[in-house]
This record gives C-alpha cells, sequence and structure tokens, in this order.
C-alpha cells in the first residue's frame, strides 16, 4: 500500500472497490432469484405467530391464547397486532419474504386472491378429519370461507351486520319513538317513511326542521342521515341496506364475474339517495372528509347513521349524548342487511401447520369464541355464543337485537365475494365519488359497469 | 495564524460580539419600520407554527371518548392525565378502554431505548461516511467524479418502492430481520441527502485553507480531520440534528424490518394508537399524547444543540 | 489566510486546475468506499431490479414474464396515469414555491432580526412531528363540520372550507399541510447557508449606505445559491414523491382529485398486484425527476461556489 503509488494504478484500485460492492450485490441477488411460494412444514410444536388488526379485541384473544397453552403445552401462541393499514402491506411483505405469520384474522374482500395465489392453505382435509361441525356457525358465515376454487381457506372467528344508530334526545324531541324507528320504510320513489323521518331529524340553524315550511338547508346545523363516504363498490354500511332491498345485487353469486352496476333498480336507488344531498338531509360528500362518522354523530352534526356491529361497543362509550340502535328499513322486497365474517387463515409457508391448524380448530371453537363474546366486542360466529354476547353488548345499554335479530329472520345477505377486489374497489369508488358529489348522474354507472366487467378480461 | 487551531471557541466570542452592536446600529425611521414589520412576520409565523401544537396538546389531555361534544373547545374536553398515563403503561386495560384507548399494552421505555440506539447509530454513520464522501466529491480531485456525483444524486430521486422490496428481502437472506442492524444498516453508509448537503458546504470553504495546509505538509486525511471537518462542525450539526429526527420519525421501514417487541422502536409501538377498528376513530387523545412524549426527546436534543449550530459557525466571520 | 476578504464575490473558480496531487485519486476512492458501498446494495442495485421488472408483467409470487416495452405503452393511454402527473404537478408547484418563498424569509429573519435560539427551535418544532401525524392532525383541525379551523371560519360569519373534501381545495390544502412540516426545516437549511455568508459584506454594505433590502438582492441571495440549489433540487424531488399525507388522509380522493403519483404507484404495487406497470410508472417519474434535477443544477451552477 504505497501512498505514493503511480496514476497508471488508481483504476486498478478502484475496480477493486467495485469488485467488493459487486460482491455485495450479489448476496442481494441471492436473494430474489427464487420465485414461487415456498410450501413450508407440517411441525405440530413449537411457536405460532398469530397477527390480528384490531386492537380492541386483543386481551380476548390474547386469553384465548393463554387458555390455549394450558391445554396444548407444546404450542406457544405470539400475538401481534397491528393497526388496519399496516396489517395487509405488512402481511403482503411477508408472503412475498415467505416470513408471514403462521395464522392471521382473514378478511372476506382478500382472501379470495389470497388463495388464488396459493399463499394460504386449504382447510377440507382438516375439517373433515376433525369433525368440526360447520352447522355451529351463523347461517351465512361458514359459507364465506369457500374460495373461488370451492375450496375452504378460513373458519369463521365472528359475525357482523349493519343497523342504524341515533341520537335518542334527537328521536323523542322530533316525536319519533323507538318501536316507530325500527318500522320505517323505504322505497326508491319517495323514500317512504325513513325519509319522513329523517326530514324530520334534519334541523337548520334556525332550529327549523327540514320537512317544515321556512327550512334553510344551506344552513344546517343537524343532518337527518349521516354520510361516511360514497362506499366504493359494495357499500356495505353506506347503501348496501337500501339498494339491496329492491332485489338487486351488485354480482349474482360468490366470486361472479357480471356486475349490475347499470341496473335501473340500483341508479334509481343511488339517485334518491343523492337527491338527499339536495334536499339538506343528507351532508354533501365534501364535508366528509376529516373527522370521523362517530365523532360528527357525538357532535351533533348527524341524528342517525348507518354503521356495522363491530362499531357497538366503540359508539356505546361517546360521551355527552344519548344513543340508540334500531334496524336498518324495510323496503320494496323486505328488510335487507349485509352480514360479513371474518376467518383465521393459515399461511402456507408456515413451518408449523400442525400446531397452526390445532390453533385454528380452537379459536372457531365454542371455548374460544365464547371468551371473544364475553370480551363485548363483536358477535363470535357459533351461534350459541351470541346470547352471552348480546348479554354483554347489552350492558352498553343498547338494545342490540337490531343487528342479531336480522339473523334469526333471514333478512341478510352475504359480503360480495369477487376476485380483482382491490382494482374493482378502487374503479368504483371513483365513479361512486363523481356520482356522490353531484359531478356525474347515477346513469353513468352503466359505462362504469363496463369497466368493472373488463377487469376480468 | 495556524489553520489548525480549533476555530469554535476562539471564534465564537468576537463575531458574536460584532454581531450584536452591528444589529443596533440603524437607527432611523425607514430601518425601524422595517424591524417592526419583520417582527409582526416573525410573530405571526411562530404563531401559525405552534397554534396545531397547541391542539395536540389540548387534545392529549382531553378525555377521548368526549372530543367531539365540544369540538371548538379552546380547553381540553373532560381534563385528565389519562391519555398520558396511557401512553406510559401506567393505566390498566379497563381504565384505557373507558377512555377511548384501545387497551393494548406498549412497552414505552423499551421503544424510547430502541429509538435512541438506533437514530443514534443511523445519525453516527451517516454523517461520517458522507462527510467522507462529500469531501472526496468536493475537493479532492479524481476521474470520473463529476459522474459518480451525478449518479449518487439520483439515489434522491429512486421512488422508495423500488429500494423497499429488495432491501427487506435482503435482510431476510442475511438473516437480519428483528435486528437493530436491519433498521440502521439501509442508512448508515450514505444517503444521497447527506452526501449532496455537505458536499454543498465544503464547495463554500475557501481553497486557500487547505492550501496553507498542503505547505504544513498534511495528508488528505489529516486535512479532512483537521481543517475540513472542524471548520463544517455548523452543517455538520445541523445535518446530524436533521437525519437524528428524520431517523427518530422513520416509521415503515422498522415496521416491516423490525416490528419484533425487543427491537421496536417508538413510532411502530406508537402506531397503536394510530389506527384501531377499521372505520373507528383513532384513540386522538392517546395518539397526541404519544406523539408529544415521543417528540420531547428530540425537541432536548435540538435545544441543547441548536446554541452551538451558532456558536461553531463563527469560522465565517475570520477567513 | 487573511482577515477580511470581502473582495466581491465574483472571483473566478479558485486555482482549480492546480497541479494534482498525487495520491488524491486513491484517497478519494477510499474516501467514498463505505457511501458507495451503500449506494451500490440499496439504491443502485434495487434501482436495476425496478428497471427490469418495467419490462415485465409481475405479480410478486410467480416469476416475471418479458413484455418488452408494453408496459411503457400502457402507460400512454392511462388517463389516471395522467390525471396523477397533472395532480402531482399542481401539488409540487404550490409546494415548492410557497415553502421556498417562505424559508427564505424565515431564514433571513432568524439572521438579521433575531438569532434567538428559542424562535429557531420553534420553527422547526413542526419537522419534529412525523407525517403521518401531522397529516391525521391537520385532517382532522380541517374537518368541515368539527374542525377547529372552519370553526373559526364560520364563526367569523363565512360559509365553512371543505378543505379535503372539495376537489379544488384538496390539492392545495395538501400541499399547505406539507409546507407547514417542511418551512422550518427548509429555512434551517437555508439559515446555515447564511451563516457561511462573511458578516463583514454586510458592514461593508453598510458603510456604503445599502438598505436591507438591496442587501438581500446583492448579497444574500447571490451567495445562498450554492444552499439553494441544494434546497430546491432535494425539496422538488421530494416534493415529487409525496405519499404519506396523501395514504392518510384522503386515499387519493374525492375521486381522483390527489390521486398522486406515488399514491398511484404504491396501488398499483401493493394493492392489485402489478409490479411490473408499478415499476414502469417509477421509471418514468424517476426519469422526470433525473431531468428537473439536472436542469435545476445547470440552472443554479451549484457545482460552483461564489466563495472558492
Amino acid at each position: 500500500m504505497s501512498t505514493s503509488a503511480p496514476s497508471h494504478r488508481r483504476p486498478s484500485r478502484l475496480r477493486r472497490g467495485l469488485a467488493a460492492a459487486s460482491a455485495a450485490l450479489a448476496l442481494t441477488v441471492t436473494g430474489c432469484a427464487s420465485y414461487g411460494v415456498d410450501q413450508g412444514g407440517d411441525g405440530e410444536s413449537g411457536t405460532i405467530t398469530y397477527w390480528m388488526w384490531d386492537s380492541a379485541q386483543l386481551p380476548a384473544y390474547q386469553q384465548c391464547a393463554t387458555d390455549f397453552h394450558a391445554a396444548n403445552p407444546d404450542v406457544d401462541v405470539q400475538i401481534e397486532q397491528f393497526g388496519w393499514d399496516d396489517y395487509w402491506n405488512k402481511l403482503f411483505t411477508g408472503f412475498v419474504a415467505g416470513s408471514a405469520p403462521d395464522v392471521f384474522v382473514d378478511h372476506t374482500s382478500r382472501f379470495g386472491e389470497f388463495a388464488a395465489r396459493g399463499l394460504i392453505e386449504p382447510l377440507d382435509d382438516q375439517v373433515a378429519a376433525s369433525g368440526l361441525e360447520l352447522g355451529q356457525y351463523v347461517p351465512g358465515s361458514a359459507e364465506l370461507w369457500v374460495g373461488p376454487d370451492g375450496r375452504r381457506y378460513g373458519l369463521p372467528k365472528d359475525f357482523d351486520t349493519v343497523g342504524m344508530f341515533y341520537n335518542a334526545e334527537m328521536a323523542t324531541e322530533a316525536g319519533l319513538t323507538p318501536e316507530q324507528m325500527n318500522a320505517l320504510t323505504w322505497n326508491p320513489t319517495d323514500g317512504g317513511t325513513f325519509e319522513k323521518a329523517i326530514a324530520h331529524l334534519t334541523v337548520d340553524t334556525n332550529g327549523v326542521r327540514g320537512d317544515e315550511p321556512g327550512f334553510d338547508k344551506s344552513s344546517i346545523a343537524t343532518y337527518g342521515l349521516g354520510l361516511e363516504n360514497s362506499g366504493e363498490a359494495f357499500g356495505q354500511t353506506q347503501w348496501s341496506w337500501f339498494t339491496q332491498t329492491t332485489g338487486w345485487s351488485p354480482v349474482d353469486e360468490a366470486w361472479g364475474t357480471t356486475f349490475h352496476y347499470d341496473d335501473p333498480r340500483f341508479q334509481q336507488s343511488i339517485t334518491w339517495w343523492t337527491g338527499l344531498v339536495d334536499k339538506g338531509y343528507m351532508p354533501p360528500l365534501s364535508l366528509t372528509q376529516g373527522g370521523s362518522l362517530d365523532q360528527q354523530l357525538q357532535a351533533g352534526k348527524y341524528a342517525l347513521i348507518t354503521n356495522g356491529s363491530w362499531n357497538i361497543a366503540n359508539y356505546s362509550k361517546l360521551k355527552g349524548i344519548e344513543l340508540a340502535v334500531a334496524k336498518t328499513p324495510v323496503g320494496p322486497e323486505g328488510r335487507r342487511t349485509m352480514t360479513n365474517s371474518l376467518g383465521d387463515s393459515i399461511s402456507t409457508t408456515s413451518q408449523n401447520k400442525g400446531a397452526a391448524w390445532k390453533w385454528v380448530r380452537y379459536l372457531a371453537s365454542p371455548a374460544c369464541q365464547d371468551v371473544v363474546a364475553r370480551g363485548g366486542i363483536v358477535f363470535p360466529a357459533i351461534a350459541s355464543t351470541t346470547p352471552a354476547a348480546v348479554e354483554t353488548l347489552s350492558k352498553t345499554g343498547l338494545d342490540v337485537t337490531a343487528f342479531t335479530d336480522p339473523i334469526a329472520d333471514g333478512e341478510t345477505f352475504p359480503y360480495p365475494e369477487i376476485l380483482q377486489a382491490s382494482e374493482i374497489q378502487s374503479i368504483m369508488g371513483t365513479a361512486m365519488d363523481q356520482v356522490v358529489g353531484g359531478q356525474a348522474p347515477a346513469s353513468s354507472l352503466t359505462a362504469v359497469n363496463g369497466r368493472v366487467e373488463a377487469v376480468f378480461q | 495564524m495556524s489553520v489548525q487551531t480549533p476555530v469554535e471557541p476562539a471564534a465564537a466570542g468576537p463575531t458574536r460580539a460584532t454581531a450584536a452592536p452591528v444589529q443596533k446600529a440603524p437607527k432611523d425611521r425607514r430601518a425601524g419600520i422595517g424591524r417592526v414589520v419583520a417582527w409582526a412576520t416573525l410573530v405571526l409565523i411562530m404563531l401559525v407554527t405552534l397554534f396545531p401544537f397547541y391542539w395536540m396538546l389540548r387534545t392529549a389531555l382531553s378525555n377521548g371518548t368526549q372530543l367531539a361534544t365540544d369540538p371548538s373547545s379552546p380547553l381540553p374536553v373532560g381534563f385528565t392525565f389519562g391519555a398520558f398515563e396511557r401512553v406510559l403503561g401506567l393505566s390498566t386495560t379497563a381504565e384505557a378502554q373507558a377512555q377511548g384507548g384501545s387497551g393494548a399494552a406498549i412497552d414505552f421505555w423499551l421503544y424510547l431505548l430502541n429509538s435512541l440506539l438506533v437514530a443514534t447509530l443511523i445519525t453516527a454513520g451517516q454523517v461520517f461516511f458522507g462527510a467522507m464522501a462529500a469531501y472526496a466529491f468536493a475537493r479532492l480531485r479524481w476521474p470520473g467524479r463529476d459522474l459518480v456525483f451525478f449518479v449518487f444524486l439520483t439515489a434522491l430521486m429512486v421512488p422508495p418502492i423500488f429500494t423497499q422490496l429488495p432491501n427487506f428481502l435482503l435482510m431476510r437472506d442475511l438473516g437480519l430481520l428483528n435486528t437493530y442492524a436491519a433498521i440502521v444498516l439501509p442508512f448508515f453508509f450514505m444517503t444521497p441527502f447527506a452526501v449532496f448537503f455537505l458536499r454543498q458546504f465544503f464547495l463554500g470553504i475557501p481553497r486557500e485553507v487547505e492550501e496553507a495546509a498542503v505547505l504544513d505538509g498534511a495528508g488528505t486525511v489529516r486535512r479532512f480531520f483537521r481543517v475540513i471537518a472542524p471548520m463544517a462542525s455548523g452543517p455538520l450539526i445541523t445535518l446530524a440534528i436533521l437525519q437524528y429526527i428524520q431517523a427518530w420519525n422513520e416509521y415503515f421501514w422498522p415496521l416491516l424490518v423490525a416490528s419484533d417487541r425487543s427491537v421496536r422502536v417508538l413510532t411502530v409501538g406508537l402506531g397503536v394508537f394510530r389506527s384501531q377498528t377499521p372505520q373507528g376513530t383513532p384513540d386522538w387523545a392517546g395518539l397526541m399524547a404519544a406523539t408529544l412524549l415521543a417528540a420531547l426527546p428530540i425537541v432536548v436534543l435540538f435545544a441543547v444543540f441548536s446554541r452551538r449550530i451558532v456558536d461553531s459557525i463563527g469560522f465565517s466571520g475570520i477567513k | 489566510m487573511t482577515a477580511g476578504t470581502t473582495s466581491p464575490p465574483r472571483t473566478a473558480p479558485a486555482p482549480a486546475r492546480a497541479p494534482r496531487r498525487s495520491g488524491e485519486g486513491l484517497a478519494a476512492v477510499g474516501f467514498i468506499a463505505p457511501a458507495l458501498l451503500g449506494f451500490a446494495v440499496f439504491y443502485f442495485w434495487p434501482t436495476l431490479r425496478g428497471l427490469w421488472f418495467s419490462l415485465t408483467e409481475y405479480d410478486f409470487f410467480s416469476r416475471p414474464r418479458f413484455v418488452g416495452l408494453d408496459n411503457y405503452a400502457r402507460m400512454a393511454s392511462d388517463e389516471t396515469f395522467w390525471n396523477a402527473m397533472k395532480v402531482t404537478v399542481q401539488y409540487v408547484a404550490i409546494n415548492i414555491v410557497v415553502q421556498t418563498v417562505l424559508a427564505v424569509l424565515i431564514a433571513v429573519l432568524l439572521q438579521r432580526v433575531t438569532r434567538s435560539v428559542f424562535v429557531r427551535s420553534v420553527v422547526v418544532l413542526p419537522f419534529l412531528i412525523s407525517n403521518v401525524v401531522v397529516a391525521l392532525l391537520f385532517y382532522w383541525m380541517l374537518d368541515a363540520q368539527i374542525g377547529i379551523v372552519n370553526a373559526a371560519i364560520t364563526g367569523l360569519g363565512l360559509d365553512a372550507i371543505p378543505f379535503f373534501g372539495e376537489q379544488d381545495w384538496v390539492v392545495p390544502t395538501i400541499a399547505l399541510v406539507n409546507v407547514w412540516r417542511h418551512m422550518g426545516y427548509t429555512a434551517l437549511l437555508v439559515f446555515a447557508g447564511l451563516m457561511t455568508i462573511p458578516e463583514g459584506l454586510y458592514e461593508a454594505g453598510r458603510v456604503d449606505g445599502a438598505s436591507e433590502w438591496r442587501m438581500f438582492w446583492s448579497i444574500t441571495l447571490p451567495l445562498l445559491r450554492p444552499v439553494l440549489a441544494l434546497v430546491l433540487v432535494i425539496t422538488v424531488t421530494g416534493s415529487f414523491q409525496v405519499f404519506d399525507t396523501v395514504a392518510v388522509t384522503t386515499s387519493g380522493g374525492p375521486g381522483d382529485a390527489s390521486r398522486v403519483i406515488q399514491y398511484y404507484i404504491f396501488d398499483l404495487a401493493f394493492q392489485r398486484l402489478e409490479f411490473g406497470y408499478a415499476a414502469a410508472v417509477s421509471v418514468v417519474l424517476f426519469a422526470i425527476l433525473a431531468v428537473v434535477a439536472f436542469v435545476q443544477l445547470r440552472l443554479t451552477r451549484a457545482n460552483e461556489s461564489d466563495l472558492a
């Protein structure tokens, strides 16, 4: 290493440096050379990781894990919780890198893609061998976990439905009884008694109600009906509870590729809905960015909103307002509420699939679901635990049967399962924003329907 | 005047001494009005800057479940230290949930320690190696220098989406997932910003300074460490602080490569306050309390070092 | 090393062509080696791979399929892409102009009016808070119905402004939120540059009876050029990559009004698993940024220093 190296040697030193750098590069190459999904292993014991996103449910599941470990001392369950947005990104990179959790909470809108790419395990054999009784789950929830290939990719952990939350004080002032609120009717032409109710619940800044003379729709103190957003492809909590009462459905069957956003029934329903903005009974879409729906409700900006049963506990904690719940209105073809179910799936890359199955089996058993029921956040999927969940959730003071009765009465329809869900949600999200925002008529959705179907070609 | 004398302490005194009277010198009316306008602008900027912080504090001291009952109240709604207790892990699950928290436990002090360690390592490596590279680009003559510099510079423009996934896979293959090394390495040897930043400052240092050192017989390494680095201590500290803050706030990368509790950094640990149930409200009070607490160490750090930035920059007046 | 080199800044580039000292090239290699390693592994190699992927159809889980320039051809007729470009350019224009003007203003005020450490600490405070939290905080403060800002606006008898909800407002709003977070930081960079300007120049200026305003234009701004070039290249490239703020607030909405290019790339890659196409869009963005930076560096002659 002479310090007075002649100039012609300089490049060679440089070359040596480059060689070192390319050695480092070679390291990265090896990591990326393999494609396809690692098939994992069938280990029966050891530590398995379990991911979930709802921090409110963490204590209940931690209890399940403790109980499970007591019964299966050779399996240790480590629970990790990440917020909803991070959850899917992290899960995705986990799949890419082969470091996904052994078991994770899965969503019906996501598992189809995972299954199609071979990232999660079909569970049919294990279910058959273990004698698991699928009839014990709330109707509809177990079926949701059958993928596009007809195989089962998850066991249901809970179920949810959509109902109405309203400000009880405002309803009383408006002369609306709980019985009336539970028996509202709706149709796409004049909105039925539902529209009458929200018109009456709407109050402008001078204290004039929406159905009274002198109502100033440009200056609203309380909107009768709250708006969260335009609802993307399925409007789960936003509009599915009325659009589906006309007999319409966005897609005919699970994993279908024919869509019906061009159906006049749907477009008429949406036209009625966006008309509420013009009438001043519902806020324009532009006002809905910022605070969340429950905050607006709590601040008295909205008298009534529609939302899912998973938010009962959250909403019941809102101080300063007296809340009540009611069933969604009855439409031309009866009452319809969307049910969805979360499930537990096993990653293909898991090295401990035996142990993972034991845990999934336990999560789907009455023992764990009873703990979850008493956790007072969600309704577990096993029908026999529903009374316990209703009892716990009723301590919030809300009559949560508004969410469970429709199941018993057969008034539910399943969350639509489709492939290419994120692409379609994205297309429909933009299109529905245009319609609800007033930049395009509902008839524009006919052309959008073509674009949605084109995704599958 | 030998260049090797440590510059800062000697220089600090005279500069400030000369600066002070100069500022008060112009006494004419026009300058007076100018000063009033200048101060008014500054105060306005400070108000705009500070108000959101006040709002954070007000929210952090509120009861999360009552917040929206009085959204425009200038004072905390349902005053409580509950949110801070939640962040520091001092409240029970039931207490936390009653105030709109999730009840998820976080190990604040461990995450704080992890953040301190990681941010310190990143800053030290980056400033040191960045300064060396910047010196080579600004001061040394070698073939292809400008080309290599431009190539380095393009790294600023590489969309993170390109780098994150391969780097993640690299960490996995090196067996570094869930280690401090995984969080630190991609930022340790260089960031384009650090190299670019320091190069621009080194360009500004008069060449004569180095020429003199050469006459004294100093080699490249010695010139860098004894002449250039001390003279650039202002920019170096500035960069160090900025990069420390950056490293401190880094979220997605540590979340990806090191979410294990033992190495979890503060930003990742506090993510629990940000998003809870989909469609639910975040724990606003908890989130704000967490943010304020997490920012506190760097506020202190900045307060301590920002005086040094002024003092150490004195060299500019005497060359 | 004479004191008081208050000579006019227009000196010719210093004796740059000084006789080449032996060993400098060697030393240079040693000096840049660590940075080069970091660059090669964590930037260069991923970028090369990205370039390759942009020529393929790739969903992460199956082998990439070479499709030539198909992805680039697809971009030409992709309305969402062009809209994203338009939205991003709008964002950058608003963000950079406002931020740079404010940053220089603050920096000059910090230098000429007060050197108080307190004031300096205050202006840089927003930078201490992470992007995501800043975005969430403003999202909430600027809510049209229960946000404190609109409470003040309606309190003055004006109509509430749907900052994040109205197509015309959303991009300026996001741009200004990020100005709030970064202006103090940028000001600090400019300030550090100001501190390298010899005080003697101002003294000389004052002796000549120059006003502060005149000194700003004839002393401060010209001498600030290398640092300002740095600041602009950094902020413009950073600004083009705006992502967090959109992701935690509007997710690109309403409609596509705030679907900036990075968010679109993220959407394509991680939500729709079209990594090949996402890579192609990234390459185009990368190319645009490289050209912009190159032009900026040329225009500002960042490679030279007036003090050299």
